[in-house]
């Protein structure tokens, strides 16, 4: 989704600011002061951070700050990026580099020497991509507009400006404008003499003269369309690829950063930051719905309370599922994180669940396209799994049996797994993640060696569990 | 476009106009009051065709007056966008000429007037073809489309063009 933003982005940079120079006018090009296409190295700088200090932005860029605000303010004109200005103290620098140590592209370089900032004022900058969206489809529209009309002499109303003070008037106001002293139109505030406003492109250097030269400026101007047409092509056709997608919103600087350094605190730390961004696209914090349900869960272990609180906090933090390209080794992830289904309460040690099993396999793996080969593997590894689990199997099972023994209703909670595990494949997404607190909180007087896994999971091996991580390793 | 249509008006008559005549008099001074006039909503009233009623008429304290309300039939005048009329070329310079359909006015800038045709200044200012047989100067009667109107609560002014197929000069004075 941002991906197909900042491919935007980076379009359009090349597309429309790639010759821009920051330098004024007035100063001689030497080729050392040369900076075209600077504007697109910040941009394409900004599509890989969301909210950054200009000051960090420089230091990354190796740009003089001043030059690289020159740029900004530009792009803020632009409307491309939001800017924040704010007056703030050492604590306040510390809140905004705890939200970049949370989001991916931190750059652990930004952070120094934060401490000795006192009272300072600062800037940030975002890119704005709903903005951006419409600011692209508006110049895109006014371009083609402005050719259309040339070429087919169509912006009938001719304009007229007074050169004087500056004052615009068109055809309509000619009959206001006709001074008797003269033919010509005056301006009505300062009686200038009015000029015909040309804005036209191609009427620069034809100016009333034969028909040669109008049949050429047609020319040039069709040319001129179709250049465009092809060219930019690959904008408009991202623009179109973006259209239905949702916008990535990071809101204001302040909200930004509560979030970003919530999700930073929540993942405890370890987690890093690919998270934190995830939960801030997605995520508004409130997805505490599901306690509802975990609580089912608990209920059939029969460890309930303990395992509660924990869950419901570490919930509310929780966790995407992250793209198999964010996973780097080094990453401390669970196993939901890495986009794989869970298992665990489907299956409660009976014959039947194996079945049952295998259609969750299929279901989850058209719904994670990309985890395709992945699951294949999985499914190899997990046959091979179950096998030797089958022995293991009996033992668990009398293991079980004592507890559901002990559970008034064993048969009915019997089928409130089933039921159970129907419902987590109908929001899959939503609820996958849910689970790992359970497992990870360690509530369950069952748990073998593994913590991620359930009581009811038990029958899958840790082995399998570092198969599955051993893959998701060389593909990530 | 052309409209008949009914408007009404609150005559106010002077108390010495009162008398057997007092019918034919509020009917003229009608037709002097609106024929000619330019509202922003109907257009010009270009005359008044008949009379529809006439109202109680109803006596002003202090001065005498007496207010009649008037429902009267009149053709308007109202132009439109795109509308196609014929006009007389009453001014031309290098901005464009200025042209009168009637009552109303309408401009025709130069970059609506087809590129074959320059402005000549002198005397009598003129576009003229290359090959000189086409002239707009005044007096000359063209044909024109309205390209924009500009209405105001009692004038409508008009923007038009020559630069289309069958529009142009129809009747040159200079050669006629």
């Amino acid at each position: 989704m941002v991906d197909h933003y900042n491919k935007l982005v980076k379009l359009m940079a090349r597309a429309f600011y790639d010759d821009l120079t920051s330098k004024g006018d007035n100063q001689p090009k030497t080729g050392r002061t040369d900076n075209r296409g600077i504007a697109v190295v910040v941009l394409d700088a900004l599509t890989r951070r969301q909210w950054v200090r200009e000051e960090d932005l420089a230091k990354d860029l190796k740009l003089h700050t001043k030059q690289l605000r020159r740029i900004l303010r530009f792009f803020e004109e632009e409307k491309i990026i939001t800017r924040d200005h704010r007056r703030e103290t050492a604590k306040g620098a510390k809140m905004y580099s705890a939200a970049v140590a949370a989001t991916a592209d931190g750059h652990p370089t930004a952070r120094e020497g934060e401490e000795k900032v006192k009272l300072h004022t600062h800037s940030y900058c975002c890119l704005d991509y709903a903005q951006i969206y419409d600011v692209v489809r508006y110049r895109l529209h006014r371009m083609k507009h402005k050719l259309k009309d040339e070429l087919e002499d169509k912006n009938t109303v001719q304009e007229y400006v007074c050169p004087t003070c500056g004052k615009r008037y068109n055809a309509l106001d000619a009959l206001r404008l006709i001074s008797f002293e003269d033919e010509d139109f005056h301006c009505e505030s300062c009686n200038g003499r009015l000029e015909v406003e040309s804005d036209k492109i191609a009427s620069q250097e034809a100016g009333d003269g034969d028909d040669n030269v109008r049949r050429r400026r047609r020319e040039k101007l069709k040319d001129m369309l179709q250049k465009m047409e092809v060219q930019l092509k690959p904008l408009m056709d991202q623009l179109s690829r973006v259209k239905d997608l949702p916008v990535p919103e990071f809101g204001s600087l302040q909200a930004w950063e509560a979030r970003a350094s919530a999700a930073g605190r929540a993942a405890n730390g370890d987690i890093n930051a690919a998270d934190s961004k995830m939960s801030q696209m997605g995520y508004n914090g409130a997805s505490i719905p599901y306690s509802g349900d975990t609580k089912v869960v608990v209920d059939f272990n029969g460890t309930e309370g303990k395992g509660e609180g924990i869950k419901s906090e570490t919930e509310s933090t929780s966790l995407k599922v992250l793209p198999p390209w964010m996973i780097r080794s080094g990453m401390v992830l669970t196993k939901e994180q890495r986009g794989e289904v869970k298992q665990e309460t489907k299956m409660d040690g009976t014959s039947t669940s194996i079945t049952a099993q295998h259609t969750d396999d299929k279901k989850s793996t058209t719904e994670q396209d990309d985890n395709k080969s992945l699951q294949d593997e999985y499914i190899k590894a997990y046959y091979a799994a179950l096998l030797q689990q089958q022995q293991e199997l009996q033992k668990k099972q009398e293991l079980l049996n004592t507890t559901e023994l002990v559970d008034p209703s064993s048969s009915a909670s019997g089928r409130q797994v089933g039921v159970k595990s129907k419902r987590d494949d109908a929001e899959d997404d939503g609820t996958e993640w849910e689970e790992t607190p359970i497992g990870g909180n360690g509530n369950g007087g069952f748990k073998v060696a593994d913590l991620n896994l359930n009581v009811q999971a038990e029958e899958e091996p840790p082995a399998d569990e570092e198969d599955e991580d051993d893959i998701d390793w060389e593909e990530g | 476009m052309f409209f008949h249509i009914v408007l009404e008006r609150n005559m106010q008559l002077h108390p010495r106009y009162f008398g057997r005549n007092l019918r034919d008099n509020l009917v003229s001074k009608l037709m002097k009051d609106v024929e000619g006039t330019c509202s922003g909503r109907h257009g010009f009233v270009v005359a008044v065709t008949g009379i529809e009623n006439i109202g109680k008429g109803l006596i002003r304290d202090g001065t005498g007056f007496v207010t009649f309300p008037v429902k009267y039939q009149c053709v308007v005048f109202r132009p439109f966008k795109g509308e196609i009329l014929e006009a007389v070329v009453t001014m031309v310079n290098k901005m464009g000429f200025f042209a009168e359909a009637g009552p109303v006015q309408i401009f025709v800038s130069n970059h609506l007037i087809p590129d074959d045709m320059e402005f000549q200044s002198g005397d009598m200012p003129n576009y003229t073809t290359s090959d000189g047989s086409v002239k707009i100067q005044k007096d000359s009667e063209v044909r024109l489309k309205i390209m924009g109107t500009r209405v105001d609560a009692t004038e409508i002014f008009c923007i038009g063009t020559i630069k289309d197929d069958f529009l142009g000069v129809i009747n040159d004075p200079a050669t006629a």
